[in-house]
């Protein structure tokens, strides 16, 4: 009889204890490693992906072109972003018939924070823009345009060709189409990705205007302005312009 | 219960042996023992298997999948309690995502045993469709997520809204909250995808782990850390949950020089770590804990965050 009360006594002390008291965390130590490839490799790592690679670097690895100066990704305006407007505006007339007034870019869009300059690999575009973005226009009224130029304003300022803007008070002003003051009245050919034109990176005001779309790659206009650009027999560079800018 | 508590301790007193009570005291001291939890936590790493390339980018001979391998590798056998987590964007950024649509990524997850991760909006590139495959074909780990509702999308059966791992005594539950999907991700890729408040949803989730006695909850957030104007993201989020300790914070490519700590709704700290993107870094927080009488909880919990000194 003793012995069981011991032991229920001993089993109840054990059950309240875990019962009424609980763990909680009080302190938090935290580190950031570094990860870079001189660190020791997980062997059966480097073994599963090594078929993966074998076949991405013989396609990715080939050089396109010659890059003279870094480019960078910057807000409002940066050299890596106004590379790939102008990439999209290049083409527009080919592709679409049409003398383009703008090309744009959102800034997310920009997939790589830098390009360092010298050699130009198929893979490095591929980085650059990864998605199957396709390049469409759309003719868009200019008070449509200015409300589109207001949001890339308030957004920091995206990439853009065929413009000038300055952005103040988060808003687009001093607006500049191909040298000329913005008409809200007139209608301009825009050429734009398939995403924000419908209305991606919260570009809503763009859903409702039609596309024209000819399933051409955003990727496949930067190849061939690379290309273009080769053939007159230029390096990778880009036409330093006052674009965006800050009040 | 108070009637039966007044006799078990009357019992134990009435019956104090010595050898009762070193009993107790051994016990007791076996309990005192700090539990500890060591986090590794990466977000964003969008497809980098490789390191990046060495052409004079920035980031030249940083990252890899085979070198963060073998790191966690080393933690794992140094450490008792090691979960590894990833806050999404798991798919696009490099020709291996454009060629593989996703295999290798989460093959090589699967390979360095990652615990959990929770969907981000890239996930969602090549289609419900494959991410679903890669998930049924390759993962060895949950995709934890509570305001995403798949119900008839290809990853209904292919996502919980949360997970609990018992580790050396411990509970942690795990869930996952993703970004607004409408004006981010293109419609035909998230098809019939719900997209829920992920306040709500999370408060509900992390309610019911607290239910079922999770020493720790930790939410993977794509939600990205800092927003413009009033927009969701975790600094906007964690002063409005309550039961959540810790958030993997995603999406934004935030590096933060050291852990964030804010007040919840009831006061109490939740800790917000990010690691960049690219798995340029690997994250690492040591969670210590401390045994508390239950009843003086209430918005007093307080953690204290500091670098840690040896790596």
């Amino acid at each position: 009889m003793l012995l069981n009360r011991i032991r229920l006594a001993l089993f109840a002390t054990v059950f309240f204890a875990s019962c009424q008291t609980v763990q909680v965390p009080v302190k938090a130590d935290y580190a950031g490693y570094r990860i870079t490839d001189s660190l020791p490799k997980d062997a059966s790592l480097v073994a599963m992906m090594a078929p993966y690679r074998d076949s991405v670097d013989k396609s990715m690895n080939i050089v396109i072109g010659m890059l003279d100066k870094p480019l960078e990704k910057r807000q409002p305006q940066g050299a890596l972003g106004d590379f790939m407007a102008d990439a999209l505006y290049y083409n527009a007339k080919k592709k679409f018939g049409v003398e383009p007034d703008l090309a744009v870019v959102n800034y997310g869009g920009i997939r790589l924070t830098q390009v360092p300059a010298g050699l130009i690999t198929r893979g490095k575009v591929f980085e650059l823009m990864p998605f199957d973005n396709l390049v469409v226009l759309q003719q868009i009224k200019g008070d449509v345009l200015k409300q589109f130029l207001d949001h890339t304003a308030a957004a920091g300022g995206w990439p853009l060709a065929g413009v000038s803007m300055k952005i103040e008070n988060k808003k687009a002003t001093d607006i500049l189409i191909k040298g000329k003051p913005l008409d809200l009245d007139k209608t301009y050919n825009l050429i734009n990705s398939d995403y924000v034109a419908n209305g991606g990176d919260n570009a809503a005001m763009l859903k409702a205007i039609p596309q024209q779309n000819i399933g051409y790659l955003m990727r496949d206009a930067i190849f061939d302005y690379i290309i273009a650009l080769k053939a007159q027999g230029k390096n990778i560079s880009v036409t330093e312009q006052k674009r965006v800018y800050a009040q | 219960m108070l009637n039966r508590r007044g006799f078990i301790t009357q019992s134990a007193l009435a019956t104090g042996s010595l050898l009762l009570s070193s009993t107790i005291i051994k016990a007791a001291d076996l309990y005192d023992v700090p539990r500890r939890l060591t986090i590794l936590h990466t977000n964003d790493v969008h497809s980098r298997i490789d390191p990046f390339p060495m052409d004079g980018s920035r980031n030249q001979g940083l990252a890899g999948v085979a070198s963060r391998a073998q790191l966690i590798r080393q933690i794992r056998a140094q450490e008792e309690n090691v979960l590894v987590l990833d806050a999404g964007d798991i798919f696009q950024g490099t020709p291996y995502f454009n060629i593989y649509k996703g295999e290798p990524e989460i093959k090589a997850m699967s390979a360095m045993g990652y615990d959990a991760a929770t969907v981000g909006n890239h996930d969602f590139d090549a289609g419900l469709e494959a991410l679903a495959m890669q998930l049924e074909r390759h993962a060895s780990f949950p995709m934890i997520i509570c305001n995403y509702d798949f119900s008839g999308t290809p990853m209904e059966t292919k996502y919980q809204p949360y997970k609990i791992f018992r580790k050396g005594g411990l509970k942690i539950g795990v869930l996952g909250v993703g970004v607004e999907l409408q004006g981010l991700v293109p419609e035909n890729l998230y098809g019939a995808t719900k997209y829920l408040d992920p306040v709500q949803q999370a408060n509900r989730t992390a309610a019911t782990l607290k239910a079922q006695n999770c020493d720790l909850i930790i939410c993977l957030s794509h939600l990205g850390y800092r927003s413009s104007a009033n927009r969701m993201s975790d600094l906007v989020f964690a002063p409005q949950t309550e039961n959540i300790d810790l958030i993997i914070g995603g999406h934004s490519h935030t590096f933060l020089e050291k852990p964030e700590v804010v007040k919840n709704k009831n006061g109490e700290d939740v800790v917000i770590n990010q690691v960049g993107w690219a798995g340029l870094q690997l994250g690492r927080l040591d969670f210590i804990f401390e045994k508390r009488r239950r009843k003086t909880l209430v918005g007093s919990q307080a953690i204290v965050v500091s670098k840690k000194t040896e790596i």
